[in-house]
C-alpha cells in the first residue's frame, strides 16, 4: 500500500483514536522522513524525486495534523464520516456564548502593560476550558460517539480562536 | 564510514568513477565562500593567495576590455563596482531604502531593478552569477588538483552539483532569484539550504551538539535566527525569524549617517564607496578602542564607543526582538535553550556578543570561524546529496519562514501555509466564484504575516480560465500550494466540477521570467565561448611562435641541406605564418602552422639523417655499439 492510500494513523503505525503517544509519533515521524525526504533521492530520476516530494509532504502534513489535539480531533471526525466544518448554528451553548462576551470585553479593555496580568488570567481560564473540552472530546471519541464529539470540536475551534486573539493582544502590548 | 569495496577478479576498483564532485557555496552580501567536503572533513577552498573570502563585488569594464568582468579584490580596486547585490535579489526598486554607489533602473514592467554598468544594464541575478562563476572555478581547480591526486588520476574537476545557502528568512522571490543565478552560472543546485541550518550542520557534527540550539546569524546584510532541535543526526528547525535587510552594512550606514550629520557634508554618489569604507574601518577600530578619529572630505571628528553604541543599539535590539519572536513561536523559554551558536562576520562585534549573551543568559559558542561555518555546513550537505555518503543519517527538516496565502474578497489574505511549517509541504484550499456566469478567476499569491494584501509581499498573479458558467458560488476552485525542500513554491488551480485546470501564466512579481533567464544563460554561454575562443587563439599563437622559432634556428644551422626552391618555399610559408599571427584568427593561424609543419617535415628528416651521419662519421662499429 502506498503512502497516499493510508490514513494518517496508518502512516505512523498508530492505533486510530484520540489517545496518542506523542513520543512514539515523533520517533515514527523522524524515521519515516529519514527514508522519504527528497534529500535522500537527490540523484534519482525526476519521477522518483517527485514521488519523494509528495510522500515527504504527506508525512509532514500527517505529523502536523496528529500532533495537534485540535487538528487530530477534526481528522478523526472526517475519518468517521462527519464534516467537522459543517455549519450548524446551534453548536455553541448559551453559557459559552455568554462566557465569550465576558472574555472579549476583558480583552478589549486590555491595552497596556498594566493589563498583562489580566490577560494572563484570562489566558489561564481559556486554557482550562480548552483542557476540559479536550477531555470531553476524548471521552466521546473513545466511546465512538462522534455525533456528540462534533459540537465539542466546534467549541474547541472557538476556544482556539479566542486563544489566538488573546495571544495577539499580548503580543501587541509586548511589542513582538 | 566507507564500505570496503571488493572488486571482481581481474578488475581493479574504479574509485574515480564513484567519487562525485560537490561544492558548498555561501553567497554572502559582503563576502562569499566555497567549501568542499573530503574524507578528512570539510574545508574552505582558498584562492591562489590563500584568501578564503571572496568579496561579493563585481565590476563590469566593458566588452572591449581584455577582462570585461572583474570579481572580488580586483573589482574593489575599480572605482565603479557593484557591492551588496544580495540585497537586490528578488526585491523591487522601492524596497531599496539606502543610498547605493551605483545607479538602479526600474524596468518598465516593474520587478527587480537593473544596474547601470559599462556593459549595459545588468540584473542582480546576473551579477550574482558572476560571483558564483568565480567561486565555482576556484572549486573546480581545487577538486581537479586535490581529488585528482586522491584518485591517482588526472581529473577535470567537473562539478556534479552544489549546495547554495540562502538566509532562512529569504522569501520565495529571493530564493528563486538565487537559484536562477546558479543556473545562469551553469551550476546544478542540489539544494538551497538555509544559512543557519548549514551552520548547525557544521557545528553539530564538529562539536557534537544536541538539544535546543539557537543559531544567531548576523552577516553583512542579512539577519537570521533559527531555533533548532538537534538529535541523533536529525536537524529540525522549530522556528525561524529574521530580517533580510539587516546586517553589519547597516552598522556602517549608521556611522555614515552620523558623519553626514556631524560634517554637514552631503556625500556625492562617487564618495559613497569611500565613506562606507571609512565607516567600516571605524566600526572595526571601535571593537577594541574607546574612540576613533574620522576624516571625510575635509571634515574630521571623533566617534566615541559610547556614541557608536547609541547608533547601533537600536539595530541590535531588532535582532533580539526576532529572537523573542522565535522563542514564542516555538513555545519555548530562554532556560530551555541548551546552546547559542554565533554565525556571520558581524557576530565578531563585542557589543552584539554582550547583548546576545545577556538575552540568552548563557555563554555563546563561537569557536568555529563565523565567516566560514555556513559554507562548511553546505559542503557537508553537498557531499551527501551528490551521493558520496549514501549511508549518512543526516536529516535536515527546514521550515518556510513566512506564511503563504492567496488574495480573497476585500483585499484580504487567506493563509494557506502558515509560517514555520516543516517543508516540503503541500496544502490546498477551495474557493468559489462570486458572480453568476463567471468564467475567469484571477489568483494572487502572497507571502507575509499581515492581514491585508498591501502589507504582504506579492509573489505572483495568474488566471484560471475556462471555468464553466455557473451561478455564483457553485464552482469549486481548488488551489494547491506545493513548497519543496528548497522552500520554492509552485501553485496549481483546478475547477473541481469540470476538471478544468488552470491555463496558468505565472508572472513573478519580483523574479525573472523563464525567457529572461534563458537569454541570460545564452549570454553566459556566449561569454564562455568567447573565453574559450580567446584561449584557443592564445594557444595557437604560442604553438605558431614555437614552430617559427624552431625553424628559424634550424635554418640558421642547416640551411644548406635545402635546395634554393625548397628554401624559398619554406621561407615563404614561414613569413605567411608570421603575417597571420597578427590576424587574431585562431583557425587561420592553425592552418598556416600545420602547412609550415608539413612543409618542414622533409627538412627535419634531412637534418636528422645528417646528425646521425655526423655522429657515426669517423667511428668504428665498436665505438658506436658502446
Amino acid at each position: 500500500m502506498t503512502i497516499t492510500n493510508k490514513n494518517y494513523f496508518e502512516i505512523f503505525s498508530l492505533p486510530e483514536g484520540f489517545d496518542l503517544d506523542l513520543n512514539q509519533l515523533t520517533a515514527e515521524y523522524k524515521s519515516l522522513q529519514a527514508q522519504s525526504h527528497p534529500d535522500k533521492f537527490s540523484g534519482a530520476d525526476d519521477a522518483t524525486r517527485l514521488q519523494a516530494l509528495q510522500s515527504s509532504s504527506i508525512i509532514n502534513d500527517a505529523f502536523d495534523t496528529l500532533k495537534s489535539p485540535l487538528k487530530r480531533a477534526a481528522y478523526l471526525l472526517t475519518l468517521n464520516g462527519i464534516d467537522p466544518e459543517e455549519n450548524d448554528q446551534n453548536h455553541l451553548s448559551e453559557s459559552l456564548l455568554l462566557q465569550q462576551i465576558e472574555w472579549r470585553d476583558a480583552l478589549d479593555n486590555a491595552t497596556d502593560e498594566g493589563d498583562l496580568n489580566t490577560i494572563g488570567h484570562l489566558k489561564q481560564e481559556v486554557i482550562e476550558e480548552q483542557q476540559n473540552c479536550i477531555s470531553e472530546f476524548h471521552d466521546c471519541a473513545n466511546a465512538y460517539n462522534f455525533v456528540d464529539a462534533k459540537p465539542i470540536y466546534n467549541k474547541l475551534q472557538f476556544i482556539e480562536k479566542m486563544l489566538s486573539e488573546i495571544n495577539r493582544s499580548e503580543e501587541k502590548i509586548l511589542d513582538y | 564510514m566507507a564500505l570496503l569495496s571488493i572488486s571482481e577478479p581481474g578488475q581493479s576498483p574504479k574509485r574515480s568513477q564513484a567519487k562525485k564532485y560537490a561544492l558548498g557555496i555561501d553567497l554572502g552580501t559582503t563576502n562569499s565562500l566555497v567549501a568542499s567536503a573530503s574524507a578528512d572533513g570539510p574545508c574552505v577552498i582558498t584562492d591562489q593567495d590563500g584568501a578564503a573570502l571572496l568579496p561579493s563585488v563585481v565590476a563590469y569594464l566593458g566588452k572591449d576590455k581584455p577582462e570585461p568582468v572583474l570579481v572580488g579584490e580586483p573589482a574593489l580596486k575599480h572605482a565603479e563596482h557593484i557591492s551588496s547585490v544580495k540585497r537586490l535579489m528578488g526585491r523591487g526598486a522601492s524596497d531599496i531604502k539606502h543610498k547605493l554607489s551605483y545607479t538602479l533602473v526600474e524596468p518598465e514592467t516593474g520587478g527587480m531593478p537593473l544596474i547601470e554598468t559599462q556593459a549595459g544594464l545588468k540584473s542582480p541575478v546576473e551579477v550574482s552569477a558572476e560571483i558564483l562563476k568565480v567561486l565555482a572555478a576556484r572549486g573546480k581547480s581545487y577538486l581537479g588538483k586535490e581529488l585528482g591526486k586522491e584518485v591517482d588520476k588526472e581529473c577535470d574537476g567537473e562539478i556534479d552539483g552544489i549546495v547554495l545557502t540562502v538566509p532562512a528568512y529569504f522569501d520565495e522571490a529571493q530564493r528563486q532569484a538565487t537559484k536562477d543565478a546558479a543556473r545562469i552560472a551553469g551550476l546544478k543546485v542540489l539544494r538551497l539550504l538555509s544559512e543557519p541550518t548549514a551552520a548547525a550542520v557544521a557545528y553539530g557534527l564538529d562539536k557534537k551538539l544536541e538539544g535546543n540550539v539557537i543559531i544567531f546569524d548576523l552577516g553583512g546584510g542579512t539577519f537570521d535566527v533559527s531555533l533548532m532541535r538537534l538529535e541523533k543526526g536529525v536537524f529540525e528547525v522549530l522556528a525561524t525569524g529574521g530580517d533580510t535587510a539587516l546586517g553589519g552594512d547597516d552598522f556602517d550606514r549608521a556611522i555614515m549617517r552620523w558623519v553626514q550629520e556631524e560634517s554637514k557634508v552631503e556625500p556625492k554618489q562617487e564618495q559613497i564607496a569611500e565613506l562606507s569604507s571609512i565607516a567600516r574601518e571605524a566600526k572595526h577600530t571601535l571593537s577594541n578602542k574607546d574612540a576613533v578619529e574620522l576624516n571625510f572630505s575635509g571634515w574630521s571628528g571623533i566617534l566615541s564607543r559610547e556614541n557608536y553604541y547609541q547608533l547601533v543599539d537600536p539595530l541590535i535590539e531588532l535582532t533580539l526582538k526576532a529572537c523573542r519572536r522565535v522563542l514564542r513561536d516555538a513555545a519555548m523559554k530562554v532556560d530551555e535553550i541548551t546552546d547559542v551558536v554565533m554565525v556571520g562576520g558581524s557576530t565578531r562585534s563585542p557589543r552584539v556578543q554582550e547583548k546576545v549573551e545577556r538575552f540568552f543568559q548563557r555563554p555563546l559558542l563561537n569557536e568555529l570561524d563565523p565567516d566560514q561555518v555556513v559554507a562548511l555546513g553546505a559542503a557537508i550537505q553537498a557531499d551527501i546529496l551528490v551521493g558520496n555518503k549514501y549511508d549518512s543519517d543526516l536529516l535536515l527538516l527546514d521550515v518556510n519562514p513566512l506564511s503563504l496565502g492567496i488574495e480573497t474578497m476585500g483585499s484580504l489574505v487567506e493563509k494557506i501555509i502558515p509560517r514555520n511549517t516543516t517543508i516540503p509541504v503541500s496544502r490546498a484550499q477551495e474557493f468559489t466564484t462570486f458572480k453568476d456566469g463567471q468564467t475567469v478567476m484571477s489568483l494572487h499569491v502572497l507571502q507575509g504575516e499581515r492581514e491585508l494584501v498591501e502589507d504582504c509581499r506579492s509573489l505572483a498573479k495568474f488566471e484560471l480560465r475556462g471555468i464553466p458558467p455557473m451561478v455564483a458560488g457553485a464552482a469549486v476552485i481548488r488551489v494547491s500550494f506545493q513548497v519543496d525542500a528548497d522552500g520554492l513554491l509552485s501553485v496549481a488551480a483546478e475547477e473541481k466540477s469540470s476538471g478544468v485546470k488552470s491555463s496558468i501564466v505565472v508572472k513573478p512579481s519580483f523574479g525573472l521570467e523563464e525567457k529572461e533567464i534563458e537569454s541570460m544563460i545564452k549570454a553566459s554561454h556566449r561569454e564562455a565561448e568567447h573565453d574559450r575562443d580567446l584561449r584557443r587563439l592564445k594557444e595557437n599563437e604560442v604553438d605558431a611562435l614555437r614552430i617559427i622559432e624552431a625553424i628559424d634556428s634550424a635554418l640558421a644551422q642547416d640551411a644548406e641541406l635545402l635546395d634554393t626552391s625548397e628554401l624559398k618555399a619554406l621561407q615563404q610559408s614561414l613569413s605567411a605564418l608570421q603575417e597571420t599571427l597578427k590576424s587574431g584568427d585562431a583557425d587561420l593561424i592553425q592552418q598556416h602552422s600545420e602547412a609550415l609543419n608539413e612543409l618542414s617535415a622533409t627538412f627535419a628528416a634531412r637534418r636528422m639523417d645528417s646528425q646521425i651521419k655526423s655522429a657515426f662519421t669517423g667511428k668504428t662499429l665498436d665505438e658506436v655499439d658502446r
